[in-house]
């Protein structure tokens, strides 16, 4: 299809629509009022569900820590406790940038820009979030063991077998998950990239 | 006449233009009409601002494509999304087969651009002078003149690949 075509099909559409005009001055004003806000909060929720949840486990650990009797589980539980924390920080973040956009001043150029910047920046906190839930995995595997059951999972635990199995499991799962979320989380940053290169120019 | 009725007459003079918005960024019928409901917010939002210092449809095209960017920002976070074919399909009431088909084509053609391309490529089709699309996009006019030489031959491949 050429562009000329296109251009024809384009104003045969644009008639159409013409023709018939759906909206009324009700909808309009609907459209206006609240129910923005309930959509917004659509996309929030999850992320502020998410933020509960890791806040409420790091506040756990931290009321337990005294129970947490030898340096490595105290070291795996600060560690949890530091990734817990920052994890729904790095989402967050993200939702509250794009909030701040001013839709009605910037010109396109500038949206977009900020846009891939954005899409850059998300990205790279998504991947962080990623190695940080790596890190999380096993540092919280004993800690949870000693608050829930009260053993060491290093020196009390009678069966090995369990562990020799699923761990390496999840590493090699781990492995070949974080190399698929690496090529796709590099894909959109190198587009990221390309598009405030084009805008630049 | 008040500001309600100002703003809701604008709206409706153009609801065609923000529909071709809605179908070019968008891949399904939930968030075209989710886009829809929130390009008329953001101009409801910002209307109060409009001093007419630029023609009414610059801002306007500048608000909903802006909308968009950032509402593409937002959906980049969730996924699964569904075809555009299921988009054209339901878009009008009176197309017939040979139209749909066309018009599939076309947005086939302008999925294949990135962002920036798919605005200026719609303010094209929408029949805008280049001096228009560079207060729109806030791009210079010769760059406009470049990106838009850009798009033909990029859709010229495309269309010598199908």
């Amino acid at each position: 299809m050429e562009l000329e075509e296109m251009q024809a099909v384009w104003a045969d559409l644009s008639s159409q629509l013409e023709k018939q005009k759906k909206l009324t001055d009700k909808m309009i004003i609907m459209m206006t009022q609240e129910k923005y806000k309930k959509k917004w909060n659509r996309i929030a929720y999850p992320e502020i569900l998410g933020t509960i949840i890791c806040y409420g486990v790091a506040i756990l650990i931290l009321i337990n820590i005294g129970k947490l009797d030898n340096w490595y589980t105290l070291l795996s539980g600060l560690i949890s406790v530091v990734v817990l924390l920052i994890l729904p920080v790095l989402s967050l973040r993200s939702i509250f940038r794009m909030r701040k956009l001013n839709i009605a001043e910037n010109d396109y150029k500038d949206t977009l820009m900020q846009y891939a910047k954005g899409k850059k920046r998300f990205q790279s906190s998504m991947k962080l979030g990623y190695y940080l839930g790596f890190i999380l995995m096993f540092a919280i595997m004993p800690v949870t063991t000693k608050l829930l059951n009260n053993k060491d999972l290093f020196t009390e635990t009678t069966k090995i077998w369990p562990f020799l199995i699923s761990i390496p499991l999840a590493v090699v799962f781990m492995i070949f998950f974080s190399k698929w979320v690496y090529k796709s989380y590099n894909r959109n940053i190198i587009e990221a990239e390309n598009l405030i290169k084009d805008l630049e120019e | 006449m008040s500001k309600e009725s100002v703003f809701t007459q604008i709206i409706k003079d153009n609801e065609g233009v923000i529909f071709k918005i809605t179908t070019v960024y968008t891949d399904n019928r939930e968030d075209q009409k989710d886009l829809y409901q929130e390009i008329v917010y953001q101009l409801w939002k910002a209307f109060d601002r409009f001093r007419g210092d630029s023609k009414i449809s610059t801002w306007m095209y500048r608000v909903a494509l802006n909308t968009a960017i950032t509402r593409l920002k937002k959906e980049k976070r969730k996924g699964n999304q569904v075809g555009i074919d299921k988009v054209i399909m339901k878009q009008t009431e009176y197309y017939d087969t040979e139209f749909e088909e066309k018009l599939k084509i076309l947005y086939s053609h302008i999925q294949g651009l990135n962002e920036l391309e798919k605005g200026l490529m719609l303010l094209l089709l929408e029949g805008k002078k280049y001096e228009e699309i560079a207060s729109i996009t806030g791009l210079s006019a010769s760059n406009v003149g470049t990106k838009i030489s850009r798009i033909k031959s990029k859709l010229k491949s495309q269309i010598v690949k199908n």
